[in-house]
This record gives C-alpha cells, structure tokens and sequence, in this order.
C-alpha cells in the first residue's frame, strides 16, 4: 500500500523520462520474479498502449516549445522537448498503471481490502469494492448467457450503422441491468442473514498486523519518497 | 436420416480453458419424440444441447438438424428451427411489457404481422398470460417470469424445442401445465428435448432418457430400462424415483423393476397376489 | 417441549410499487409454532409468501424491507418488530436457494468468519468458530479455497456453516437444494439430517423437493395464498392427495402409494421411508402366498 503511495509520489513529482523508464523495467522484474506469466502482463499493455500512444502523440502538438525544432508543416511544430516530455508523459501513465498493477496482484482481495480500511476508509466501501470485484466475473458470465439467450431467439445485431448496432443491443443491456439489480437484492439479504450492520464495529478474522515484510516493504517506500523529494529539488 | 430431428455423430468439444465438456457424443433424437437429457452437473448436457443451434460448435464430428448439418449457420439463423429456452428466465427478460416480450422473437425471426399477434395470442392463452399482458415481465413472481420465457418461446413455434430445466423452482401444478403445453406440442409434430435432475418427470414424461457422465453418453433408452440399470444409475450418480427404487428392490418377489409411478406398481403388485386375494376385496 | 419459533397472525403485504397502489397482503393471519429440536417443513405453491415468511423470520422483513406489517413474530423469546436485524440474526439463521448470490467473499474461512467478525468479536474466537462450523459441516479441508471453485452442494454447506457461526437458535432454509444436481441435493440433505440429529437443531425448511420431506419433517405446514391451510404430522398432511393437488403440489410417490394401498385394502398403511414400504409389501406378499 505504502509502496504504491510512494511510487506514485515518485513518478508524479518526477519529469524524467529515464526515470519512468527504470520505474517500468522495476516493476516488469518484479513481476517476472513473482511468476507473473507475460500473457497477464501483456493484457495490462494491450489496455495501456492506444492511451500512451495518443499521449506521445498529442503532446507535442499542443505543447511546442523550446529548441530544437524537428518538424515544421504548415502549423505544426513539433519539438524535441516537447516530444520528450510527451514520452515522459507516457511512460508516467504506464508507469502509474503498473504500479497499481503491482499491488493488485500481489495482494489477495481481503488483504487489499483491509488495507484499504486501515488508511481510513469506511468498512461499508471497502466490502462494496470487495463484492464488486467478486462478482465480476459472474456478470461476465451472465452478459455471455444473455447474449447467448437473445440470438437463440433470432436476435442479429450485426447492423448496416453503428448507430443501429447500438440500438440493436439494448435488450441485453437492459436484461444485464435487470439481472444485476437482482443480484444486488439477494445480497443485501444475505448481507441482513448474516448480520450486517453498518457502521458497528467489526473485527477481523485475520488482523493486519505489521510483519518484517511489511516493514522492509514501508522503509523501501520511504527511501523511494524521499528519493523523488531529493531528485525533485536538486533539480531546481 | 430421414425422421432424425437432431444427430450428433462423434461430437466432442472442449471449453476455452481446456475443459473437456463432451467426448465423442453419437446420438440420434427422432423427430416428434421426447427425449430427456440427464446427468450431473458439469457431465455436459448444456453442451450437448448448446451444439444443436450452433451456440457451440465443436471441434470434431457433426451437428444435423432435421437432416442438414449446422455448419456455419449463425444461431440467429438456427433459431427458426431449433428453439432453446435458457435456465434462468432472467437472463433474458427486458421487455416493459409481456407481449412486447414474446413479440421480440416473432420481429426478430421476420414474421408478418397478422401473424404474430395470432401467435402471440395462442402463447398468452397456453400459459396463461392473457391478465399480465401488459405488465413488466420483470415485476412478475419468479413462476409467472419462467411461463413468459416459455409463451415467447412458444410463439416462435420451431420444430425442435431444447428446454434447460424449465420446471426446475415450479410447485407441482405449475410443472405440470408447462409439461402438458409441452405435451401438446409434442402431439402436433415438434420435437422436444428436455434437461432435468427430476427424475419421476423423466420417468411420467419422457419417451427416450440420454444419460450424460463427464462428457460421455453413457446410456440412451427407454427411461423405464435406464432406471432399471442399476450401474449406469450408480455411475452417473444419479438415483431412480423412489417408487423405482422400490420396484427393484421388490424385484425379487417378482415384481417388474421399471415401474414408474405410482398407479403402475400397484397394478403390477395387484396382478401378483394369489387370485383368492383379490376377490376377497 | 418448549415453543422456540411463535407466528401469530402475522400480515404483511410489500411496500406498494407504484405510490398510490394497494398492495394485496401476501401472508394473511400466519400462525405457526416450531418447538425447540423439530424441523417443520413449509410446502405450497410458488407465489404462496414462504420467501415471504422466511424473511419475517429474521427481521429482515419489516426492518429492512418495509411494507405493511401486524401480527407478531417472536424467535426465542425475542420479538421481531421490536429488536433490530443485527441482534435477531443471532437467534436465526438463514440459507437461501441460490448459492452464488449469498456466499460474498473469496475464500470459505472469510465466508464463515463474516458473522462473527460483525460480532465484534476477538480473532481467536472467531477462528474457534470458523473451526467449529466447517468441522459440524463436514467441510474443514475446503478451509482455504474460493467458493466460486466448490460444487452446488459444498457451497451451500459453506453456506450453512456461515450461518452457523452465529450460533443460531432456529435455522430458516428457503429452498436450499432447488439449484443444485442430484448429488448436491443429496450432500444437502444429508447435512440437514445431522444438523437436526446431532445438533439438535430447529430447523424451519422451505422446499419443492416432496420425496425427501418424509424422511426429514416431523411436521408439515402449506401455505396457499398466504395462509396456513393445513399443518399436522407428514404422514397425515402428505396422504391428503385431493387437497394437495388443488394447492398445486404431489404427494410423495411412497406415501402416495400407502395412500392408494389403504383406499384398496382398507389398510391404514403411512410408508415414509422406501425400506417401510417394502418391509410392509414383502411381508403381504409372503403371508397371501404363505
């Protein structure tokens, strides 16, 4: 948790784009290390890489300043800080989305969730994070059999305009909509059935208690903060 | 074949994931029968039936329906012949009204408009829906949810009928009207299979019981001489109703083991006592 | 014989979807008591209120739900309109139909331990009674592993387990086995049979699954249209094969066949068990032939 917080502080306050490159080929080792096989951490680059590209791209064609200049067309400029900046740019957001990445795959859903309350947030919206990460595999699942459902009764959303297609798909929305309310339902009465009571108190099963790990985990945080404090101001 | 509602030959089809839902499957459903498709969960009924409207296609061996193999055919076009109601009536249901429901179907599969409300007009009645017609199918009780889900499946009117546990959370009477409806469609032509875990249904309802057990199709037969198969029963882990169950355990008084229900046991039981017996009540 | 469970007159009809509607009252004038140790068995038809009434249970219904409400409730001495929903769940537990919507949490041992750490109550305690539950549901070495990972049968024993360790008074089961394949009913049902023998539990289960309920019930309620039209013991309640039918159930096919046995013979046969019936019709054949 720390350690996201501080690689954040890291990368946020920070405009090198070496930095958030070494910050990126950290966390692929990390991960490698935990046995993270490519194919997952392909998924998270097949999300990220249309935003990062767009970023790179754009960047430079709002931002144009400073020398020297690379490309000049008619009204666009494009120059290399600039450029390099929109690669800064980049590479934080890629950066950011491994570092999240990170701590979502090395932290169990209960773990995570405790941490969460910990710092301070309120059990009810910890459970409610919980619950909807549980359940949405479920509702992946249920989406597929209505689909499924709905072409069983001649249902062909294939359409001529994207604007017909859209239309095409809202009686699968709506019955997800539907299904989802309904699921809502029954937990809240398993929640009642089981004697959910918001804003008692609750213990925990498995406390959060501070081990070595945890401490190694928050004194590396640190460093790291302070790093980014250090780097930040001798820059200036 | 020419009466072959359904045909599997040497199916077999694996999930995504590897899973390996169905081994090999050969079998035959004649048309104008009622055949029943049983097994644990997970022993790939769902797939098997999945493969008949091109939902799943599988990666070896061959789909046909009413003797023309499914092929390519998008599950949008095999909807015309074969008709699949899903287990979980809301999985489905969006319509603000009933009939907007069952007509969704009817625009879909392109019928004229005559006859769609003539259509829709039979399903209403057949499951009794004419009082909720214009009411929000989602409001409904959970019965009257499952009867719309059937009424639209109905309208379409498709020779083959696959239902997924359609009584399964019914009381009895309500069964029992769905399974008659069903009956009626059976007697007018259409081919019905039918997946459960009630047995005594198999056993008063069905023609023909296939028996499914990690992918592989262990037995197809007459339900009564299926119940009676002690090993196959064991083997899928599936238990006969209890008036079979009593039937084989009588068997050695010289009782027939595929009684079914009720009225036929105690016939045959009538039919073994000494004749003195009988006149005497 | 102490009255642990105690319905009187309970009414309720929900809130009214549309704000000017008038609901029609979906129990109307319920009673019924459940003595400490039995298992009552609630049959009728679909649409008749026994969601209804399970949830009247354990206050989830009016608390939580709203509606009109009269009547009164009362579990071990407590009455539900006056005690909150979080002290009622102590006294009732409740299973539901469908495992998938009641069982939240990504590990079995999270699953069980929810209730108690809503207790407030230290670790050490909540684990003894995480223990406790699985070992009583047999279900101990699932400790660890995600309940989307179980079949239908284990995870509504996880089910039973997390209600469980609450140290319910009275269990209330809403349909647990409609979802499940036959080996998962059976797992269920036999779980039922220990909680009731070996726990001594009391034990209130609502269910469509007719032939098991012999074996199980020491009494059986129907409930059509939100009243109570019949309650006795199951072999008087189960032979009423007329009334049955007009309610929309069956009887079960043993008991069905003692009943058609006694309107042949005159005999005054009720077989609950297929081991009664048989014992009962080899000993007849033997002596007619003999």
């Amino acid at each position: 948790m720390a350690f996201v917080f501080a690689s954040f502080a890291l990368l946020l306050l920070n405009d090198q784009p070496l930095l958030m490159l070494g910050y990126l080929l950290a966390t692929h080792a990390v991960l490698r290390t935990a046995g993270i096989p490519w194919s997952r951490i392909g998924w998270l680059w097949r999300r990220m890489w249309a935003v990062s590209l767009t970023i790179l791209l754009l960047w430079p064609l709002f931002y144009a300043v400073g020398e020297p200049v690379l490309i000049e067309w008619w009204r666009i400029r494009v120059t290399l800080p600039s450029l390099l900046e929109g690669l800064t740019s980049a590479l934080r957001v890629d950066a950011l989305a491994f570092a999240v990445f990170v701590l979502l795959v090395s932290t169990d859903q209960t773990r995570l969730v405790q941490g969460l309350v910990k710092l301070g947030l309120p059990f009810e919206w910890g459970l409610s994070i919980a619950i909807a990460l549980r359940y949405l595999p479920l509702l992946d699942g249920t989406y597929q059999t209505i689909t499924d459902a709905q072409r069983a009764r001649g249902w062909s959303p294939e359409r001529s305009t994207l604007f017909e297609r859209a239309r095409a798909y809202v009686p699968t929305l709506v019955a997800l909509v539907i299904a989802a309310l309904r699921l809502s339902d029954s937990l809240t009465r398993a929640l009642a059935a089981r004697g959910f009571r918001p804003g008692h108190p609750r213990t925990s099963r498995r406390p959060l208690h501070m081990q070595r790990g945890d401490w190694f985990a928050l004194a590396v945080s640190v460093v790291l903060l302070a790093t980014a404090i250090l780097l930040r101001y001798v820059e200036l | 074949m020419a009466d072959a509602a359904l045909e599997l030959l040497n199916c077999s089809y694996h999930y995504p994931g590897g899973v390996r839902a169905l081994e090999g499957v050969t079998c035959l459903v004649e048309r104008g029968s009622w055949t029943a498709l049983v097994g644990q969960n997970g022993s790939g009924k769902s797939t098997l039936a999945k493969l008949c409207n091109g939902l799943l296609r599988p990666q070896e061996g061959q789909v046909r329906v009413m003797g023309d193999p499914v092929g390519d055919r998008s599950v949008g076009d095999m909807a015309r012949h074969v008709g699949y109601l899903f287990q979980n009536p809301d999985h489905q249901l969006f319509a603000s009204t009933v009939r907007d429901e069952i007509k969704f179907g009817l625009r879909n599969l392109g019928f004229a408009p005559a006859d769609r409300e003539e259509r829709l007009r039979e399903a209403l009645t057949a499951f009794g829906l004419d009082a909720y017609v214009d009411h929000p199918p989602a409001v409904l009780g959970f019965g009257l949810r499952r009867q719309v889900t059937l009424a639209s499946l109905f309208a379409l009117r498709p020779p083959v009928l696959i239902l997924d546990e359609p009584t399964t959370g019914l009381d009895w009477g309500r069964a029992t009207l769905v399974l008659e409806r069903l009956r009626a469609l059976q007697l007018r032509g259409h081919t019905i299979v039918f997946i459960t875990h009630q047995m005594a249904l198999v056993a008063d309802w069905a023609d023909r019981v296939l028996v499914l057990h990690r992918g592989q199709l262990l037995a197809d037969g007459h339900p009564g001489s299926i119940f009676a198969r002690t090993d196959v029963m064991e083997q899928a882990s599936l238990a006969p109703p209890p008036i079979t169950e009593l039937a084989q355990r009588l068997s050695h008084i010289g009782l027939p083991s595929d009684a079914t229900n009720v009225d036929a046991l105690l016939r045959s039981y009538i039919a073994l006592l000494p004749q003195a017996e009988e006149e005497a009540s | 014989m102490t009255t642990i469970v105690s319905i009187n007159d309970l009414t309720y009809a929900y809130p009214p979807v549309e704000p000017e509607a008038d609901p029609a009252p979906v129990l109307q004038g319920v009673s019924l008591s459940l003595e400490r140790g039995a298992c009552l068995v609630l049959l009728g038809p679909t649409g008749a209120g026994k969601s209804t009434l399970c949830l009247s249970l354990n206050g989830t219904i009016p608390h939580l739900l709203g509606g009109t409400f009269s009547g009164s409730v009362s579990i071990a001495g407590l009455d539900t309109l006056g005690t909150k929903p979080g002290e009622l769940s102590h006294a009732v537990g409740l299973v539901f139909q469908d495992p998938e919507s009641q069982l939240f949490t990504m590990s079995v041992a999270d699953e069980v331990a929810f209730g108690p750490e809503g207790l407030a109550l230290p670790s050490h305690e909540i684990e003894e009674r995480v223990q406790e539950s699985l070992a009583t549901l047999g279900i101990a070495h699932l400790c660890e592993r995600s309940p989307l990972e179980l079949s239908g049968g284990e995870q509504q024993r996880v089910a039973l387990a997390a209600a469980l360790a609450l140290r319910p008074q009275v269990l209330v089961l809403d349909e647990p086995t409609a979802s499940l394949d036959p080996l998962g009913k059976r797992s269920v049902l036999e779980a039922i049979k220990q909680l009731r023998d070996q726990m001594g539990m009391t034990i209130l289960w609502v269910t469509q699954d007719i032939d098991a309920v012999p074996h199980l019930a020491d009494r059986v309620a129907v409930l059509v249209d939100g009243r109570i039209v019949l309650e006795g013991v199951p072999s008087h309640v189960l032979q009423q094969r007329n009334s049955l039918e007009r309610w929309g159930l069956r009887a079960p096919q043993i008991l069905d066949l003692a009943a058609r046995f006694n309107e042949h013979w005159g005999t005054n046969y009720a077989w609950l068990t297929v081991d009664k019936a048989q014992q009962a019709l080899e000993q007849r054949m033997t002596e007619r032939r003999g």
